[in-house]
């Protein structure tokens, strides 16, 4: 057996000095890791060397900044003492970053193949958080708050860095930001080095094509008279405006003003930082689009949004989306239309890739004899239909246009749509480990055998 | 005969289904193919989470009976094996005995639509 000090490793940011909080520990001492395990986590910051505090910061607008831990290979944890001061004083940036800082051991077996030769360098993943606004933090926790966008990304000095950003509603989330702690379900599984995962939120705005194009297309003079109808609609005296209304309104703006598409990104890497160009992959969910979108009725552009997030909206909000939208139903065609559209846009504007997760098609909780009982036409009203149909158009596209489908129908099919996908919409743990291997091996060129390798 | 419509399991993890929309009337005689129902089932049972897990199905007679009594109305919460509608095989029957058999359905997961129950309380 061998004992590895865990040490921080390197990390590099020119002209500011890299400070960390204390340690929290997601597991306990003496737990027996295993390889690429995340097992605790530091806040960063970066400050400016020299005594100017003034000027540009990287990375200004992202409020939380953490480093996470992973296990070189599989051992058993011995946490050294002293590294957790705990309360505030654990939170703040007291500390330096030295890479040679140990934080703890790990008892490796010998035996496993992973194991380094005497080095006990822990794996950098690095985490960030844009919050919704200043006001939403959280002192404790990885990637906590509520945040207009959030990315992970491993340290590694490699060439090329490879971006996934994720713009699905929960299929899609649950796959990339994953339902644990934030990204590390997909890190920790994922062999690559190579990859960033940027997460968009549907809050509040549902990310379906014609929205998303609109935000790639947005002009400065459109963006604030879309501000300046929102304002109204809050100051309309009839229906008062509440907290909820305007906290509302503010994430509404927020997004509908911004387009993640074309974010670029700074990175701190092992030798410094650097930039990053937009998303080579963008991950979208068919489940995203819906039958009928509202058009604002003066300004004309797109908004749809989840039930549920509508029920977080004030009296104001409600009253100015069902005076001042009208919904437009779309077709099939619409749809592919739109996507169409989306895609070659997105190829001008940054060539980026897009994955589209298709949807699950068929239930065992209907015992449909005849379709004769239900309303033409039938992917109106039957979910199965709809969804087969939506498929098709998709296989259709394919042909027209240069995109991946991820094959979510295939694979719940296969592992069982009642045990891994009760409502069509939210995976198992299985289901999205299966789903991040075949996004994992679209996004390395691996063609469907990447899947067919996943599913077995 | 009298026969009834309990809440069916439609899916393993469900305890409960909202009654979305009754679309039958008492006293009327129903054929295979008529609607009957419209349901929702929230996996969460009705916890407040980030994105509710809620399907909508839509019970179908796949026989002809007559509809006799609806127990619930739209809004209500019904559990799983609960009565929701008694029918009969004649027209006039007296409703004492109790129901010999369950009525013959079709359940599907149908799109979410403007005439739901829930579709109007927001």
């Amino acid at each position: 057996m061998t004992s590895l000090p865990l040490t921080l490793g390197a990390l590099a940011a020119e002209d500011f000095a890299i400070k960390r909080s204390g340690i929290y520990w997601l597991c306990e001492d003496g737990h027996l890791c295993r390889a690429n395990e995340v097992i605790g986590y530091c806040n960063i910051s970066l400050e400016k060397i020299t005594r100017q505090r003034s000027g540009s910061f990287p990375m200004a607008d992202e409020q939380e900044f953490q480093v996470a831990f992973a296990t070189p290979c599989a051992g058993r944890l011995k946490i050294k003492a002293g590294n957790s001061p705990g309360g505030y004083l654990n939170a703040y940036g007291l500390r330096t970053w030295d890479p040679e800082d140990v934080v703890g051991h790990l008892d490796a077996a010998s035996s496993d193949p992973a194991a380094p030769d005497g080095s006990g360098r822990l794996r950098l993943l690095l985490l960030a958080g844009r919050r919704m606004s200043g006001l939403a933090d959280v002192d404790f926790g990885l990637l906590p708050g509520w945040h207009s966008r959030s990315r992970a990304w491993w340290s590694q000095d490699t060439g090329s860095l490879s971006t996934l950003l994720c713009l699905g509603i929960c299929d899609a989330a649950g796959i990339v930001r994953g339902n644990k702690v934030p990204f590390v379900e997909f890190f920790e599984g994922s062999n690559s080095p190579a990859a960033q995962l940027v997460y968009v939120p549907d809050h509040p705005v549902v990310p379906c094509a014609p929205i998303l194009l609109e935000q790639l297309e947005r002009t400065a003079s459109e963006k604030q008279a879309i501000a300046a109808d929102l304002a109204a609609a809050l100051a309309n005296t009839r229906t008062p405006a509440t907290a909820d209304d305007w906290l509302f309104a503010g994430a509404l703006q927020a997004s509908l003003e911004q387009s993640p598409m074309l974010d670029s990104y700074d990175m701190l890497t092992p030798s410094g930082l650097r930039k990053q160009r937009p998303a080579d992959a963008i991950l979208l969910s068919l489940s995203s689009e819906v039958q009928s979108v509202l058009k604002h009725k003066k300004l004309g552009y797109s908004l749809q949004m989840l039930r549920h997030r509508q029920a977080s909206a004030g009296p104001a909000i409600k009253s100015w989306l069902s005076s001042a939208f009208e919904p437009v139903k779309r077709s099939i065609d619409d749809i592919r239309r739109d996507y169409r559209r989306l895609i070659e846009a997105i190829a001008a504007k940054t060539g980026a890739r897009v994955l589209i997760l298709n949807r699950m098609s068929s239930s065992g909780f209907e015992d449909i004899l005849s379709y004769s009982p239900f309303d033409a036409p039938l992917y109106e009203t039957l979910e199965n239909i709809a969804a087969k149909e939506m498929n098709l158009m998709l296989h259709d596209l394919a042909e027209e246009c240069d995109f991946s489908i991820v094959d979510v129908d295939s694979i719940a099919a296969y592992l069982g749509g009642a045990e891994h996908l009760p409502d069509g919409i939210h995976h198992s743990a299985a289901m999205q480990s299966v789903l991040r291997t075949a996004i994992a091996g679209i996004m390395d060129d691996l063609g469907p055998g990447g899947v067919a390798a996943a599913i077995r | 005969m009298l026969l009834d419509l309990r809440l069916p399991k439609i899916n393993p993890n469900m305890t409960a289904a909202v009654v979305e929309c009754v679309y039958a009337n008492p006293g009327t005689l129903l054929k295979a193919g008529d609607k009957l129902f419209d349901l929702s089932v929230d996996l969460s049972s009705g916890y407040s989470q980030y994105c509710p897990p809620i399907s909508y199905f839509r019970v179908v007679v796949r026989e002809k009976l007559w509809l006799q009594k609806i127990l619930v109305n739209p809004g209500d919460s019904s559990d799983v094996g609960a009565a929701l509608a008694l029918f009969s095989s004649e027209q006039d029957e007296t409703l004492d005995a109790a129901p010999a058999r369950a009525i013959r359905i079709t359940t599907a997961g149908i799109a979410h639509h403007q005439g739901l129950w829930s579709a109007n309380q927001q």
